[in-house]
C-alpha cells in the first residue's frame, strides 16, 4: 500500500535536490554586477514605481481581455480530459481538434487584425 | 450538509448581484454585479446536482462560466471604446438615446 | 467501462454545420487583403441560401439530434427558414453600411452568421442547456453588432444597454433553469414535464420561482412589457440593418423556443403561468401602442410597435393549443414579412437624405421615391393590420386563436390596440404622401444637420455613384424587373430628380428587396391559404398537448 506513493517520495526528493543543488551553484559561481534596474523587485512588465496618475494602456486591456477569452475556452478540454474511458475514441479525436482549430482561427483572425501588437 | 442552505447562498448573491446592478453607476461595477447573478446561477446549479447526484448540472455550470466570460469581455470591449471615445462612463448620463 | 462514440444524425445537423463552417469561412476570407465588400456579402449569402437548401431538404424529419438535446422538426426550422430569410435581408442591406466598412466586412458578417447559428440551436433546442447555449450564442454578436458602428456614440450607447440588460436578463434566465433542473431532476424538456407529473410538483414553490424567473429573462429578450425599457433605445442607436435583423429573427426565435419551453417542459404547470403571461400580453399591447404614438424617430417608433406585436404573438402562447402555435408561427412569418418592407426603404432613406431616421427623412417619399414608398406604406398597413394584407389575416388567427382558448378578453386588446395603432403608422404614411419633400433631402453630404449625417454618407456619390452606373447599367435592371418595375421609371427618377444621389445607383438591390417582402405582404394578405398550410405544417409537428 505504502509502496505505491514511492515514485512520489523519489520525485519530490529528485526536484527538491535538483532545484536546490542548481541555486546553490548559481549563488556559488555566478558573477555579480548589480545595477540600479537589476536590484529593483521584478514586476512583470510595468514600472514598478507606480505614480498616482498612472494609467493601463489600452492594449492593456485588448490583450487582457483576448487573455480571458482564450484561457475560459480551454475549460471545455476538461470534461474530455476526465474521461479516461475514451481516451482511444477516434470521435473525441476529431471533436477536440475541431474545437482547437475554431480556437486557432479565433487567433489567426486577432493577430491579423492586430489585436496582440503592444502600442 | 443540506442542500438548502447552497439555495440560500446562491440566493442571496443573485439578489446582491441584482441590487447591485439598480444602484451602481459605473458600467464596470454592473458589468461585476451580472457576472455576480451569473454565478449565483451556478451554485445553485452545482448544489442542484450534487443534491441529485446527476452530471448535467455540472456540465451546464462550465459552460455558463464560458459564456459568462464571453459577456464580461463583450461588455469591457464596449467600454473601452466607450472610454476612448471619452464618453462618460457613468450610465446615468447615457442619454443620446431618448425619446 | 468502455467509450461508446454517440450516434449523430449529420444530416440532421447539416444547417447548423453549414452556418458554423460559414462562420470560420467568412472570418478568414474577410482578412484577404483583396476581399471587398461584395466578396463577403456574396459568400455569407451563399452561406445562407446553403442552410436554407438544407433545412428545407430536412423538411418532414422528425428526430431527436445529438442525444436529444436538439429536436429536429417543422416548428424549429420552420423559426429558422425566416431567421435565414431576416439574415439575407441584412447582408443585402449592409453592403454599404458604414458600420460594416469601420468593423470590417468579414468580421461583421461572421457575426451575423454567428447570431443566425445561435438562432438556429435555439429554435431546435429541447434541453435546458442547449437552450442557454443558443439565446447566448444569438445574443453576444448581437450586442457586438448594435455597438459596431463605434464612431457614433448612440450605437456604443445602444450595445451597452443592450449587453447590460440582456445578461441581466440571462442571469434571470439562468437562475430559473437552475430551479428547474433541481427540482424536476434533469435538463431535458421531456423528462422534466414527466418529473413534475409524476413528482406530483404541479404546485412546488421551487418550480413556480422557476418558471417566473425563466419567463422574467424571456420577457427581457423578447421585450415584453414591462421588461421592455431598452428596446425603443436599442433599436434606435443600433445600426438600422442590425436593427432589422433584430427586430425580425430574435423575435421569431425567442418566441418559437419560448413555445417549446414553456408548452412541452413547462406544461404540467400550465395553470399557473397562462394567466400571468396573459396580463404580461395586454400590459405590451397597451404600453406598446401608447408609446409608440408621440415618436418622430421611425426606428424608435418600430421599436415600441414590436413591444406592441410582441404582446399580439404572446397572445398565441397563453393559449397553450395547437391552434395557437399555428398562429403565432403564421404571424411570425407575417410579421418577418411587412417589418422588412418598412425596414428597406429606411435604410435606403437614412443613406440619401440627412435627416437619419427621423419622420423627416420619408416625407414626400411617395412623390419623389414611389418604389421605396410603397413598401414601406404596405409594409405599415400590414403592422396596423389592415385587411388585404397578410397582417389582417395574422391577427385574426391570433384572435381566434385566443377566442377559442378562453381568453376572449386578449381578443379585444388586440382589437382595440389594433385601431390606436392606426394613429402613428397612418401619420408616417401621411408623411410618406402628403407632405413636400423637404429642403435638404436630396443633398445628403450636409454636415451637421444631424450627428449621423456624417458617417452614414461618409461613402457618398465619389465611391459608389460612379462604380454601378458604369458597371451595372440597365442591365439588372431589366433583367429581373422588366414586368413589376420598369427600368426606365426608376432609371429615369434618379437620375432626373438627384443626379448623382449616392443612393440612386444602387437601388434596384435594395429597391428589389423591398418590393418582393411589400408583394408577399400583399399577396398572402389575398390569398394566406399556402402560408396557413406551412404554419399548419410546422405546428402539427410539435404536440405535447395530449397529456
Amino acid at each position: 500500500m505504502l509502496q505505491s506513493y514511492l515514485p512520489i517520495l523519489v520525485f519530490a526528493t529528485l526536484g527538491i535536490l535538483v532545484g536546490g543543488a542548481f541555486v546553490l551553484l548559481n549563488g556559488i559561481i555566478g558573477p555579480r554586477k548589480p545595477n540600479k534596474v537589476k536590484i529593483e523587485p521584478y514586476e512583470c512588465g510595468l514600472p514598478s514605481q507606480v505614480q498616482r496618475t498612472f494609467r493601463f494602456g489600452v492594449s492593456f486591456y485588448m490583450l487582457a481581455m483576448l487573455f480571458i477569452l482564450f484561457d475560459i475556452e480551454v475549460v471545455f478540454l476538461y470534461p474530455v480530459g476526465v474521461l479516461v474511458s475514451a481516451a482511444g475514441s477516434i470521435f473525441l479525436l476529431v471533436e477536440i481538434i475541431i474545437f482547437v482549430v475554431l480556437l486557432m482561427t479565433a487567433l489567426v483572425f486577432v493577430w491579423a487584425r492586430g489585436a496582440l501588437d503592444w502600442k | 450538509m443540506d442542500t438548502s442552505w447552497y439555495l440560500v447562498l446562491s440566493a442571496l448573491l443573485f439578489a446582491v448581484g441584482f441590487s447591485g446592478v439598480l444602484l451602481r453607476r459605473s458600467p464596470l461595477v454592473i458589468l461585476l454585479c451580472v457576472e455576480l447573478m451569473l454565478n449565483a446561477g451556478n451554485l445553485a446549479l452545482l448544489a442542484m446536482s450534487r443534491s441529485l447526484g446527476d452530471q448535467d448540472g455540472q456540465v451546464f455550470a462550465l459552460i455558463v462560466m464560458v459564456i459568462a466570460a464571453c459577456e464580461v469581455v463583450v461588455g469591457l470591449g464596449l467600454i473601452v471604446a466607450a472610454y476612448r471615445r471619452r464618453m462618460p462612463l457613468n450610465v446615468d448620463d447615457f442619454r443620446s438615446l431618448r425619446g | 467501462m468502455t467509450f461508446t462514440a454517440p450516434q449523430i444524425d449529420y444530416a440532421g445537423l447539416s444547417p447548423i454545420i453549414t452556418l458554423t463552417a460559414g462562420v470560420v469561412i467568412v472570418l478568414m476570407v474577410g482578412l484577404l487583403p483583396r476581399a471587398g465588400r461584395w466578396t463577403c456579402s456574396v459568400l455569407t449569402l451563399g452561406v445562407l441560401g446553403t442552410a436554407a437548401g438544407l433545412a428545407i431538404w430536412q423538411w418532414g424529419e422528425h428526430t431527436d439530434l445529438v442525444a436529444g438535446t436538439l429536436r429536429l422538426d417543422e416548428l424549429g426550422l420552420a423559426a429558422l427558414l425566416i431567421a435565414l430569410f431576416a439574415a439575407a435581408v441584412t447582408v443585402i442591406l449592409s453592403v454599404r453600411e458604414p458600420a460594416a466598412e469601420g468593423a470590417g466586412h468579414g468580421a461583421f458578417y461572421a457575426l451575423l452568421l454567428g447570431s443566425v447559428l445561435g438562432m438556429a440551436i435555439l429554435s431546435m433546442s429541447q434541453n435546458l442547456v442547449s437552450f442557454f447555449i443558443g439565446l447566448e450564442l444569438l445574443s453576444i454578436p448581437l450586442y457586438v453588432l448594435c455597438g459596431s458602428a463605434v464612431r457614433r456614440e448612440a450605437s456604443l450607447e445602444a450595445g451597452l444597454k443592450y449587453l447590460i440588460i440582456g445578461s441581466v436578463g440571462s442571469a434571470t434566465l439562468l437562475y430559473g433553469f437552475a430551479l428547474i433542473y433541481g427540482t424536476a431532476g434533469s435538463t431535458d424538456y421531456n423528462e422534466i414535464a414527466q418529473g413534475i407529473r409524476n413528482g406530483g410538483l404541479a404546485d412546488d414553490t421551487l418550480i413556480l420561482i422557476g418558471t417566473a424567473m425563466a419567463a422574467t429573462g424571456l420577457a427581457f429578450k423578447i421585450s415584453i412589457a414591462p421588461f421592455h425599457q431598452w428596446t425603443p433605445d436599442v433599436y434606435q442607436g443600433a445600426p438600422t440593418p442590425v436593427t432589422s435583423f433584430m427586430a425580425v429573427a430574435t423575435k421569431t426565435v425567442a418566441f418559437i423556443a419560448s413555445i417549446r419551453l414553456f408548452e412541452l417542459a413547462l406544461g404540467p404547470v400550465e395553470a399557473s403561468w397562462d394567466g400571468a403571461l396573459a396580463v404580461l400580453a395586454v400590459i405590451s399591447i397597451a404600453v406598446g401602442n401608447i408609446g409608440a404614438l408621440g415618436q418622430d424617430s421611425i426606428k424608435r417608433l418600430l421599436g415600441y410597435s414590436g413591444i406592441a406585436q410582441a404582446g399580439y404573438i404572446l397572445s398565441g402562447l397563453v393559449v397553450f393549443d395547437e391552434f395557437g402555435v399555428e398562429a403565432i408561427i403564421f404571424y411570425l412569418a407575417a410579421y418577418a414579412l411587412m417589418n422588412l418592407a418598412v425596414f428597406v426603404p429606411l435604410v435606403a432613406r437614412e443613406r440619401e437624405t440627412p435627416f437619419a431616421d427621423d419622420i423627416r427623412s420619408v416625407e414626400g417619399l411617395g412623390g419623389s421615391r414611389p418604389l421605396l414608398a410603397w413598401p414601406m406604406t404596405i409594409g405599415l398597413l400590414g403592422l396596423a393590420g389592415i385587411p388585404g394584407t397578410v397582417g389582417f389575416m395574422g391577427k385574426l388567427f391570433l384572435i381566434e386563436a385566443a377566442v377559442g382558448g378562453h381568453f376572449t378578453w386578449i381578443g379585444v386588446a388586440i382589437v382595440v390596440g389594433s385601431m390606436v395603432s392606426l394613429a402613428y403608422y397612418l401619420r408616417v404614411i401621411a408623411a410618406i404622401w402628403m407632405r413636400p419633400e423637404p429642403a435638404g433631402a436630396g443633398a445628403p453630404a450636409i454636415a451637421g444637420a444631424s450627428p449621423e449625417a456624417p458617417e452614414s454618407n461618409s461613402a457618398p456619390g465619389s465611391t459608389h455613384g460612379g462604380d454601378s452606373s458604369a458597371s451595372r447599367p440597365g442591365s439588372t435592371h431589366g433583367g429581373d424587373s422588366s414586368a413589376s418595375r420598369p427600368g426606365s421609371t426608376h432609371g429615369g427618377d434618379s437620375s432626373a430628380s438627384r443626379p448623382g444621389s449616392p443612393g440612386g445607383s444602387r437601388c434596384w438591390l435594395i429597391v428589389g428587396v423591398g418590393m418582393l417582402c411589400a408583394a408577399a405582404t400583399i399577396f398572402f394578405g389575398i390569398d394566406p391559404s399556402p402560408l396557413v398550410d406551412w404554419a399548419a405544417n410546422a405546428g402539427q409537428s410539435f404536440d405535447p398537448f395530449a397529456g
